[in-house]
């Protein structure tokens, strides 16, 4: 039986990336509402998963807000696909 | 969200649950088309008074100020309701990408008349290639768009234009002449059947759903 991914494996980190799965790009205050983190918690998590590869974290400026955008990479998405084929397994689905 | 050790039951449940919250937004602001599509009614029904008024096609490069005002709108809005929603889908992109190619064909096409009209001194009659664009590339577009956020109003719009599109190219392979008099408050109408009326349509159901 295939391990489960440890970056993947994790409450937070699983949630925000079956967001990014499902959209082309996310924000920083849309991730955190959906996943009704903390901002400290949410920061720490997304760096986990771009130091990974998993993610691209883009800052930028919209007006004079700062605006941190996350998209999911090929990487992310290939270690996605097998952590969920992964679970299926372990459930026997 | 705390960070606590989950069992396979939860990763999946976690992620059935946080597809299902990304699944919970708005249809999409209708603002931005509806801007384009007042625009478009309103230039037509300027170049329509002029061209009756005074008869002079130099009117017709009132055409121009479609893609001038709404290329300087356009992006103003785009980033406000870009903040708002805080998350672009695959579909928006697609929509965006579908709207880019109509609104730099519509550029192309204005530019290949002028060069038609300078370079090989062809009749104002070449304007009447703008009408076809307007009533076959905008419906197709419409059709496309209806069909990636399946929102049925756009593809009964687009399809109405694109009949209003047909008529209009058989009228010109006819050689069948405009008047300024019935063709334009006729493309008037089927702008508002095909745009005005679906967006605000989209308006009401984004209204709806917040």
């Amino acid at each position: 039986m295939k391990e489960l991914d440890p970056i993947l494996h994790s409450q937070l980190r699983l949630a925000v990336m079956s967001i990014l799965m499902n959209v082309d790009e996310a924000d920083f205050v849309y991730l955190k509402e959906k996943t009704e983190s903390t901002a400290g918690n949410l920061s720490v998590q997304l760096d986990k998963l771009s130091n990974a590869g998993y993610i691209t974290v883009t800052k930028g400026f919209v007006g004079k807000k700062t605006r941190t955008t996350c998209q999911v990479t090929e990487q992310g998405r290939t270690a996605f696909e097998q952590y969920v084929e992964a679970l299926k397994d372990y459930l026997n689905l | 969200m705390e960070e606590k050790k989950m069992t396979e039951k939860e990763s999946l449940e976690l992620i059935t649950s946080m597809i299902q919250r990304t699944r919970e937004r708005y249809v999409g602001d209708g603002n931005i088309m509806l801007m384009w599509r007042y625009l478009t009614v309103a230039v037509t029904a300027l170049v329509w008074i002029l061209l009756v008024k005074t008869g002079n096609p130099i009117y017709n490069l009132g055409w121009f100020l479609i893609p001038l005002l709404g290329n300087i709108l356009k992006p103003l809005m785009d980033k406000k309701q870009k903040v708002k929603s805080g998350v672009k889908s695959y579909s928006d992109r697609i929509v965006t990408q579908i709207w880019t190619v109509v609104g730099i064909s519509s550029l192309v096409a204005m530019l290949t008349c002028f060069g038609f009209i300078f370079f090989a001194h062809a009749s104002s009659n070449i304007w009447k290639s703008m009408f076809i664009f307007a009533l076959i590339m905008v419906p197709m577009a419409e059709i496309a768009h209806g069909i990636v956020v399946k929102e049925k109003s756009l593809v009964v719009g687009g399809a109405l234009g694109l009949c209003v599109g047909i008529f209009t190219m058989c009228c010109i392979a006819a050689g069948i002449p405009f008047g300024a008099n019935w063709y334009l408050p006729m493309f008037i109408i089927a702008f508002i059947c095909m745009m005005i009326i679906p967006g605000h349509i989209i308006n009401y159901k984004a209204k709806q759903q917040r």
